[in-house]
């Protein structure tokens, strides 16, 4: 009986080790932004269909997971919605798209622009109504991002801000919900994606974009590099890829996704 | 008067909780129908999960859940017996098991999922796959399940445990024959707890079984379950909100009908074993 059971046993630890040395070489782990996960796991399956012997994994956990998974060796690529800081050093930098991040209100909000002063004014609470910038006597609820999350980041960068000067009356996650923050609110301002924000408007979502220093926030404006709040979306490896990482990232890099990447409310960087 | 006030605000208290249940299902079902099709349930995600369909996701989730109960149920049973039959009353390593387990119940399911990775994906390295899931749901179903069926078995009657004494039967015919099907409800209702809160659970299972939407090969392998399927869909994949709907009805059907096995299961080996 127990010689049975240990041989079963021996049986199925060989198994495994047969399984993960044969896993190796045709397997990626990728880790990091939650943002750019849906867009790379796209471009993985197509991968994955036209080299069937290839299994590339693709798990989130956010930009800064991304950085550390790949700096420890825990993921051969790591994925990044932000520009590294200066203290993350050693890594290899690859852009597979741009995204661009505007500003929203309410679509019955009669606000058409606001100046980089105004939106300022507004996220440090010197501005508390919209009646002072010209709309309606309503009070503005304020739509931060948590903390964490690489468009703050963006966000605080461009108008330069830190985050204990902002005066949010509601702090939100993923990008999705503050677009669905700021259509059952009327009062609401918030910043969000400007691919997803146009793609939800032209389905009737009841938001609006505003022009950021009198660009119009829209997908064109970003891929024309006019637009001034864009973060890249970026894959990160360490110094020396595997040659699988790199055929993946070249991959991703070509014109064999840019239609992923537009159907992911995304910009080809050119 | 006391009497009536009291009773209407009962009451009402009652109303209140089957319409709020009524108000969600409600909302899943209208939604969710206009989804869910024989395709939906037999194709792969396309598109960010936004359009195709759920098979992978509906075989990572039953992967996920049998590895879990196959690791949780026999455990459980094992130190749900040990508590209430055989280790001394509420003294020494018993009173510590059961602080232990009280403490382990109370632990919010994300700390579950950071200690999954660390252990099963990082240290014994099972990487992110079903199998490290498996595992993390079996430990945070564990207390729970044990804790419900320690308290069926010290419920069944010492009389029953007399006569089986008399009868000359061992101890440990005792508990697979008399104790065990006496104390069937209990176990019943760890079950259908544990199956609940493992099939309904996103945050430990992120970091542990992933978030890889291919069909899985094996235990080995990366898979997304339902529930992480619907928060990604449904908060981080604009325009998901339909497909969402839809993997929210397949989840509430599927969560009726393993109770409902569970049910039948275990009510069919204990009457067996009670008859035999």
């Amino acid at each position: 009986m127990f010689q049975r059971l240990t041989g079963l046993l021996l049986a199925v630890a060989l198994c495994l080790s047969a399984y993960g040395v044969q896993a190796a070489d045709n397997r990626l782990i990728l880790t990091g932004s939650s943002t750019v996960a849906p867009l790379v796991l796209e471009m993985a399956k197509r991968y994955e269909q036209q080299h069937p012997q290839v299994r590339i994994d693709v798990q989130t956990g956010g930009s800064t997971r991304g950085v550390n998974d790949t700096r420890t060796g825990l993921a051969h690529i790591g994925m990044a919605s932000r520009n590294l800081k200066p203290t993350e050093t050693g890594l290899r930098v690859h852009t597979i798209a741009i995204d661009g991040v505007g500003i929203i209100v309410h679509r019955s909000n009669p606000i058409s622009s606001l100046s980089n002063t105004q939106i300022i004014d507004i996220y440090t609470g010197k501005i508390r109504n919209w009646k002072d910038v010209g709309g309606r006597d309503l009070s503005i609820t304020v739509v931060n991002k948590a903390e964490g999350h690489s468009t703050l980041e963006l966000f605080l960068n461009y108008f330069a801000l830190k985050n204990s000067q902002v005066r949010p009356s509601i702090i939100i996650g993923d990008n999705e919900q503050g677009i669905k923050t700021v259509a059952g609110n009327p009062g609401a301002i918030g910043y969000v994606s400007i691919g997803a924000a146009e793609f939800s408007q032209a389905r009737g979502v009841t938001i609006k974009r505003l022009p950021l220093e009198g660009v119009a926030a829209s997908v064109a404006e970003v891929q024309a590099h006019r637009f001034p709040l864009a973060r890249p979306l970026n894959l990160l490896t360490g110094k020396s890829p595997s040659p699988l990482a790199r055929r993946f990232i070249a991959f991703a890099q070509s014109e064999a996704v840019a239609d992923l990447i537009a159907d992911q409310f995304f910009v080809v960087p050119r | 008067m006391i009497d009536r006030v009291f009773s209407t605000v009962v009451f009402a208290a009652a109303a209140l909780v089957v319409a709020a249940l009524v108000w969600v299902l409600t909302d899943v079902v209208s939604e969710g129908a206009a989804r869910i099709s024989w395709a939906f349930l037999v194709t792969e995600p396309r598109d960010a999960g936004r359009a195709g369909g759920i098979a992978p996701v509906l075989v990572s989730t039953l992967w996920v859940l049998v590895i879990a109960l196959a690791a949780a149920l026999p455990l459980g049973l094992g130190v749900a017996i040990w508590l209430s039959e055989f280790a001394p009353k509420q003294r020494g390593f018993a009173a510590y098991t059961g602080i232990t387990l009280d403490v382990l119940a109370g632990i919010p399911s994300i700390v579950y999922g950071l200690f999954g990775n660390a252990f099963f994906s990082v240290y014994m390295g099972l990487g992110y796959s079903l199998l490290a899931g498996g595992l993390t749901l079996a430990c945070m179903i564990l207390p729970v399940f044990i804790r419900t069926c320690e308290s069926g078995l010290r419920q069944v009657s010492d009389d029953w445990r007399q006569g089986a004494w008399a009868l000359g039967m061992t101890r440990a015919a005792a508990v697979c024959h008399v104790l065990l099907p006496a104390a069937r409800p209990a176990i019943l209702a760890g079950l259908v707890l544990g199956i609940g809160r493992a099939t309904a659970e996103t945050a430990a299972l992120l970091f542990t079984s992933g978030y890889v939407d291919r069909m899985p090969e094996s235990p080995l392998d990366s898979g997304r379950v339902l529930a992480v399927h619907i928060f990604d869909l449904s908060m981080n994949v604009t325009g998901g909100d339909g497909a969402a709907y839809g993997s929210a009805l397949v989840l509430i059907v599927l969560i009726v009908l393993l109770n409902g096995l569970a049910q039948s299961l275990v009510d069919n080996w204990f009457k067996r074993r009670i008859s035999q």
